[in-house]
């Protein structure tokens, strides 16, 4: 079991784009067992559900590294045991993490990295590539319950805290989710569920939609998780239809388990972390051409 | 009529197990079961959209919605019928 230790180190982080996200980020590299064959950056998702998730975050660290998959996990600006406090962190300054984590991934591993995003991770990891340089961007990406629409996931984060004051009977109306998307919009940070939320980063959340950040040149794998013999949900079945119009090529992979990034006990999701590894060998091929 | 599909899924975002089958309609909820803070509360809210396909606003819900397995089960049916 020698062989499977991670090895943790702070990765410097430059501002380059200019949002005060310098520092460093606490990263965690699990080198693959064997031969090196591919290689993969994990993209946490957001708040608690980063924290809920880091057992599946290991383990899957773990099954890649046995089928010859070297990953990096990265602590996003403002997230974890990474520089600066959560109301620091910007979307711009995370993408630009996805991005440092890419290129010292690659150039430990020889391999261009595939990207796997969990949740509002899934969400960035699409944007990054959307965004990225053609000739770097990652050619893989696998989707765990992405998060399809911003707007939908920032009103639910916000329910915490109208939920936290219903739970003890004090203001529900001024923490309705509508009244406190209207502090955002007038600029005031917000405390919700102990994490302070800065006006850029929900409005930035806000605005982003996963359909059309599809790219041909990038195919995505989507995992769906839930209960079994259940309907994709409208918002998926959707997505799934815009993107396939757009000529991207979407595999959906469905898989019966719990929403381990919720759940009130940590918990696992062995066959999800069974069918991403089966993907190995169709991004494990692709070593990195300018090297 | 939703009783049983409430019970379940109350089940498995509290992470009940086997007990959740001891649930009635006159099981309270909010201030009685523990696992039920804030956050197992938006994703009940989460999770029942989820299931039954609605949309719920900030406006339907009030601590009554989750006082009872009952009043809970009692919303669903309203939003069933909406």
């Amino acid at each position: 079991m020698k062989d499977l230790a991670p090895e943790a180190f702070f990765l410097p982080a430059d501002d380059g784009v200019g949002v005060g996200a310098g520092g460093q980020r606490y990263c965690l590299y699990q080198p693959a067992l064997g031969v090196c064959r591919g290689a993969l950056v994990y993209v946490p998702p957001f708040a608690e559900e980063m924290n809920k998730s880091r057992r599946m975050a290991a383990l899957l660290a773990l099954e890649l590294a046995r089928h010859g998959i070297a990953s990096l996990r990265i602590d996003l600006h403002g997230c974890g045991d990474s520089s600066g406090d959560f109301a620091d962190a910007r979307w711009e300054g995370w993408r630009n993490d996805v991005g440092l984590a890419n290129t010292w991934l690659e150039q430990r591993c020889g391999h261009r990295p595939a990207l796997l995003g969990l949740r509002l991770g899934a969400l960035l990891a699409v944007d990054y590539a959307a965004n990225a340089d053609p000739a770097r961007a990652p050619q893989h990406l696998l989707l765990w319950q992405p998060v399809l629409d911003g707007a939908t996931f920032l009103t639910q984060f916000l329910r915490l805290r109208m939920a936290g004051a219903m739970i003890s009977a004090t203001g529900a109306a001024e923490n309705s989710t509508a009244a406190l998307r209207t502090m955002l919009a007038a600029g005031q940070p917000l405390e919700v569920a102990g994490y302070e939320l800065s006006p850029e980063l929900a409005l930035a959340i806000d605005g982003l939609k996963l359909a059309p950040l599809g790219r041909v040149r990038c195919a995505l794998h989507w995992f769906d998780i839930g209960q079994p013999e259940r309907a994709l949900s409208p918002a998926t079945d959707k997505a799934l239809a815009a993107l396939r119009e757009r000529g991207v090529e979407v595999g959906m992979t469905r898989i019966d388990g719990p929403a381990f990034w919720a759940s009130q006990e940590i918990a696992t999701c062995p066959p999800l972390l069974e069918a991403t590894a089966a993907l190995a060998p169709r991004f494990a091929t692709e070593s990195a051409d300018a090297l | 009529m939703q009783l049983e599909s409430v019970k379940t899924i109350l089940g498995d975002v509290l992470s009940l197990g086997p007990s959740a089958r001891a649930l009635t309609r006159d099981s309270a909820l909010l201030g009685n079961i523990p696992e039920l803070d804030s956050m197992a509360v938006v994703q009940l809210l989460a999770a029942l959209e989820e299931h039954y396909g609605f949309t719920i606003e900030d406006d339907d819900i009030s601590a009554h919605t989750f006082a009872t397995v009952g009043s809970l089960t009692d919303f669903v049916t309203d939003k069933m019928a909406a």
